[in-house]
């Protein structure tokens, strides 16, 4: 596969099992920033680009790297969320972005035999995803929640300081970062929003009255406090990544 | 960085957060320079719960997190909701979930509710001063349940909306009813509300609500919803809201909240805008892509079109179009075709379309002036004199240093101006002979009726022609008497006799039809300046038709053709097309219009293509014989004034050669030939009298002029010598 840049890049035969762990959980993160960089860049809204990645995380929950090519996945996975999602994308869009994505500042791909391959490989990868996932590719993802929760929030906070702080955009933020990682398949899409919520108040410090329950408590009943301090970290890990991996 | 935020969440966390900013921030100077501000007002305390590593977060991500532009732009207004549609899970208030005290709910409705608020109450007393309500929740925004905190307010009188039925408006409400008011001034110290009825009392953008009496089913849905249920969890109201399963909830409250999708915000250091270049997104390279796609496909259309295959060509360019709409090489190369395939007006549309695109496409401006150019030279033809004009001026907007252009345009003002000045001189003349008009006009109705009765009884009797030529003689002496002078004038002129004799014709046809001497100015000027001046006789014409010619000259001509045909002078009352067909005389009409034609010739020797072209028209009708067509276009010409004048002389002519063809087919036959050797120039016209004299019927054919200026003379006389019977 020509697209392929650095996908097998440091990948050491033999290497220790964690080590390899380690390389796996690099590689999807590199692939999932690559997701994330490619709906910027052709305007995807935020669900679509959930739905991408969610794809791709469930998809490399059950096969394995070396047999399946990651960034093919990706790109499949952009075109089918697309889909899903009603923010159809053509496949001549996502070719290019991604095109360009390997070689910077390069021309645009012409129209010859190349691209058709190039094309029927995307288009055979996405009925592989299908497949793999028995085609079940609608998930329900944090993002009503959150923002729902985020509203109600609102309401308890004093309008003007609601304002000054910017609760939303971070939490907001937060949860599309969240995508880097396959913490956004692993949870339930409640606790997702919600954990992000607390983090994102916690950063700023901001305080709900307090009643008889907490009000992420209320929120969401089955959610604990400490699962909520356990996405919390794993999200924070996400961000170590990012120092490690780019 | 805000300070203040930064200073909310320090003072949240405590010191720990602190040095961990310290640490982290060093290299910023923002926070540098507020670090010694900010460490006075730490708490030294350690934050509630291990939150080490949300510390460690925010003091890594500090610099984006506490920077001013993080913040979104705008503040959010609150908007009367919309009961009906629910595009999103309205909730009840979190605080009655949280089941917060009372007395921190208290302090929290008073710390959050301000003036312009909408809230809803119910009605507990009415004073004479006003009444009081008892607070059941807030309606618009800000969403509270203070029903039971058992807050009241005072509505005062005058705050309440006078309604003209009831002298006293206290009367309108009774204990009891729910209202709906704005908050007009809240004491939170005392703990004092004043609630208005008044629309002004609200911010602008709750002007919709309807304030005063309400019903139950106007409370809010936060309300009603979490009255109803007050056993349910917030997830199960949300869960079964219909506004939860809106596909589109997210759209809606990305809006409300105020996020902005397009900024696509990120704690990621990689995914910061400023990181994306524009040419990195699809649309760009889209459109570049569609450039150079398209531009792949022109090049082998014009490799067609040089090779002389138009219609793959043809297809190459809309192919590229396809690709890649406006296309400006595309376009071109689109528009040199339809011009070379002679679609001019395709071709100007494709290089000004390409030209809109791209102002300075050097080869697009080129082929556009000379397209235009070439659009004038044919919209000149059809005497569309205005328009060419206009056409000719942009191309020289486009490329000054257009030679064909100047000289095109320079050529066709000066046609115009000439048409103007001979118009304002026919305006003038008509002005004189305006009295003239009318009287003619009658003498004329009078005489045509004459010769209607006439004319009936020579049908019947076989010899029509020459009766007629009588009339026409009468009708040519009689004007010949009272244009001897410019009869020697035509005389000098060396083009042909039967060009006089038009002119004798024509004068004398108007002669008999007004009796004014200075008749019309085209006779006296199409003599001499006639020769010289190409267009004069059109002018001419063309002024007598518009002017008083319009009505009369109208049925003149019509009358003329009517005449040509009848082989007498014409009738107004006939329709110059109904004579047209006249079976009687098919082939004297056909030499007839031979004659017209050939003297139109003679009269436009020196004119150029477009008389070419109007006599071919004429031409080609008169031999297909449509005779209709032909004294249709010359009766009531449509063409501009070139062809007009043709008509006119046409008119004249065929005036002129019906006489001559009464008279003596011989001599039309003559005069036809000759007038065909002498002008040879004309291919066609010497075709044409060639074919005339040969499909006419071959007599001996008079060679002197004098003999047919005698019978001229001779027909005139009797012509006049019957209108004195």
């Amino acid at each position: 596969m020509e697209l392929v840049g650095r996908s097998h890049e440091g990948r050491g035969s033999g290497d220790v099992a964690k080590h390899e762990l380690s390389q796996d959980i690099k590689t999807h993160f590199r692939v999932c920033r690559f997701i994330i960089e490619t709906g910027v860049k052709l305007r995807m809204r935020s669900m679509p680009v959930a739905t991408a990645c969610a794809l791709y995380h469930k998809f490399f929950e059950s096969a394995d790297l070396p047999a399946y090519e990651p960034y093919l996945v990706a790109m499949a996975a952009i075109y089918l969320a697309g889909k899903v999602e009603e923010q159809h994308l053509r496949a001549r869009d996502i070719i290019n972005v991604c095109h360009r994505y390997f070689k910077p500042g390069c021309e645009p791909l012409e129209l010859d035999g190349k691209f058709w391959e190039l094309r029927d490989s995307v288009v055979h990868c996405e009925l592989l995803i299908l497949r793999k996932l028995n085609f079940q590719v609608s998930f329900i993802h944090p993002h009503k929640y959150l923002l729902h929760y985020l509203l109600s929030v609102r309401g308890l906070l004093n309008r003007h300081a609601c304002a000054r702080t910017p609760i939303t955009e971070t939490a907001w933020a937060l949860l599309k970062d969240s995508y880097h990682g396959p913490v956004c398949v692993r949870h339930r899409p409640q606790h997702l929003a919600l954990s992000v919520l607390y983090l994102a108040m916690n950063s700023y410090g901001v305080e709900l009255p307090a009643g008889e329950a907490e009000w992420w408590q209320v929120l969401c009943e089955d959610v604990t406090k400490a699962e909520i301090d356990a996405i919390v970290s794993e999200l924070m890990e996400l961000y170590n990544m990012e120092a490690r991996c780019t | 960085m805000d300070r203040d935020l930064l200073r909310q969440s320090l003072s949240y966390h405590g010191q720990s957060l602190f040095s961990l900013l310290r640490s982290e921030q060093i290299e910023n100077p923002d926070f540098n320079s507020i670090a010694a501000d900010l460490s006075k007002s730490v708490p030294q305390r350690d934050a509630p719960g291990g939150t080490s590593i949300v510390e460690q977060f925010v003091a890594r991500k500090a610099d984006l997190l506490f920077s001013p532009s993080w913040k979104s732009t705008s503040i959010v207004q609150y908007e009367l909701q919309e009961e009906t549609s629910e595009p999103y899970a309205v909730m009840p208030p979190l605080e009655q979930f949280m089941e917060v005290p009372e007395q921190e709910r208290k302090d929290l409705f008073y710390r959050d509710v301000e003036r312009g608020d909408v809230i809803i109450g119910r009605i507990t007393s009415i004073r004479e001063f006003g009444f009081f309500v008892a607070l059941i929740c807030t309606g618009g925004g800000l969403e509270r349940d203070v029903e039971d905190l058992e807050l009241t307010a005072l509505c005062p009188i005058r705050e309440v909306p006078s309604t003209r039925s009831h002298d006293d408006p206290l009367s309108y409400y009774q204990i009891g009813d729910l209202i709906r008011a704005g908050v007009k001034d809240v004491d939170r110290y005392q703990e004092k509300i004043t609630i208005s009825l008044h629309l002004s009392s609200l911010c602008p953008s709750m002007g919709k609500t309807k304030l005063g009496v309400i019903s139950k089913e106007d409370l809010p849905l936060h309300y009603s919803r979490g009255a109803s249920d007050c056993c349910e969890s917030y997830e199960k109201i949300l869960e079964s809201s219909l506004g939860f399963s809106n596909p589109t909830n997210v759209d809606v409250l990305l809006v409300k909240l105020g996020i902005d999708e397009t900024l696509s915000p990120s704690l990621m250091r990689g995914l910061q805008k400023k990181h994306f270049l524009e040419e990195d997104f699809a649309d760009n390279i889209r459109k570049k892509q569609s450039a150079s796609w398209a531009l792949k496909c022109v090049k082998t259309g014009v490799d067609h079109f040089k090779a002389g295959r138009h219609v793959e060509a043809m297809n190459e360019y809309n192919k590229a179009l396809e690709i890649d709409t406006n296309n400006v090489e595309a376009l071109v190369a689109r528009g040199a075709l339809y011009a070379t395939k002679g679609s001019l007006v395709k071709a100007i549309d494709d290089f000004e379309l390409a030209l809109e695109t791209c102002p300075s496409h050097r080869n697009a401006k080129k082929y556009l002036c000379q397209t235009l150019v070439e659009r004038g030279g044919q919209l000149e033809e059809e005497k569309k004199l205005v328009t060419a004009e206009g056409l000719y001026k942009k191309a020289l907007t486009l490329d000054d240093s257009f030679r064909e252009a100047e000289d095109a345009l320079r050529k066709l003002q000066m046609h115009i101006q000439k048409t103007l000045k001979l118009r304002e001189q026919e305006m003038a003349k008509e002005q004189e002979k305006a009295k003239t008009v009318e009287t003619s006009a009658e003498k004329l109705r009078k005489i045509l009726k004459e010769e209607k009765r006439m004319k009936r009884k020579r049908r019947r009797s076989s010899s029509s022609s020459s009766s007629s030529s009588s009339s026409d003689a009468t009708s040519s002496s009689s004007s010949r008497q009272k244009s001897k002078k410019k009869k020697h004038k035509r005389r000098h002129s060396s083009h042909s006799h039967k060009k006089r004799q038009r002119r004798v014709s024509s004068h004398g046809y108007r002669s008999d039809e007004e009796d004014a001497e200075e008749s019309y100015p085209a006779p006296a000027n199409t003599s001499a300046s006639f020769i010289n001046q190409k267009h004069a006789v059109a002018q001419l014409f063309e002024d007598e038709r518009s002017q008083g010619m319009s009505k009369s000259s109208g049925s003149f001509c019509a009358s003329s053709a009517a005449e040509v045909l009848e082989d007498s002078r014409g009738r107004f009352e006939d329709d110059p097309f109904e004579c047209s067909p006249c079976p009687a005389e098919p082939g004297k009409a056909k030499d007839r219009h031979g004659d017209k034609e050939r003297v139109a010739h003679s009269d436009h020797r020196k004119s150029d293509t477009p008389h070419m072209v109007c006599k071919k028209r004429v031409s080609s009708t008169s031999e297909s014989s449509a005779h209709r067509r032909y004294s249709s276009s010359s009766a009531g010409s449509e063409y501009s004034h070139k062809s007009e004048t043709q008509s006119r002389d046409i008119h004249s002519q065929g005036m002129s050669s019906h006489r001559w063809s009464d008279a003596d087919k011989k001599e039309s036959r003559d005069s036809r030939r000759s007038e065909g050797n002498g002008h040879r120039s004309c291919n066609d016209y010497s075709q044409k009298s060639r074919r005339f004299s040969e499909g006419g019927q071959k007599k001996e054919l008079p060679s002197n002029l004098v003999d047919i200026f005698s019978q001229i003379a001779q027909f005139e006389k009797e012509k006049s010598t019957k209108q004195k019977k």
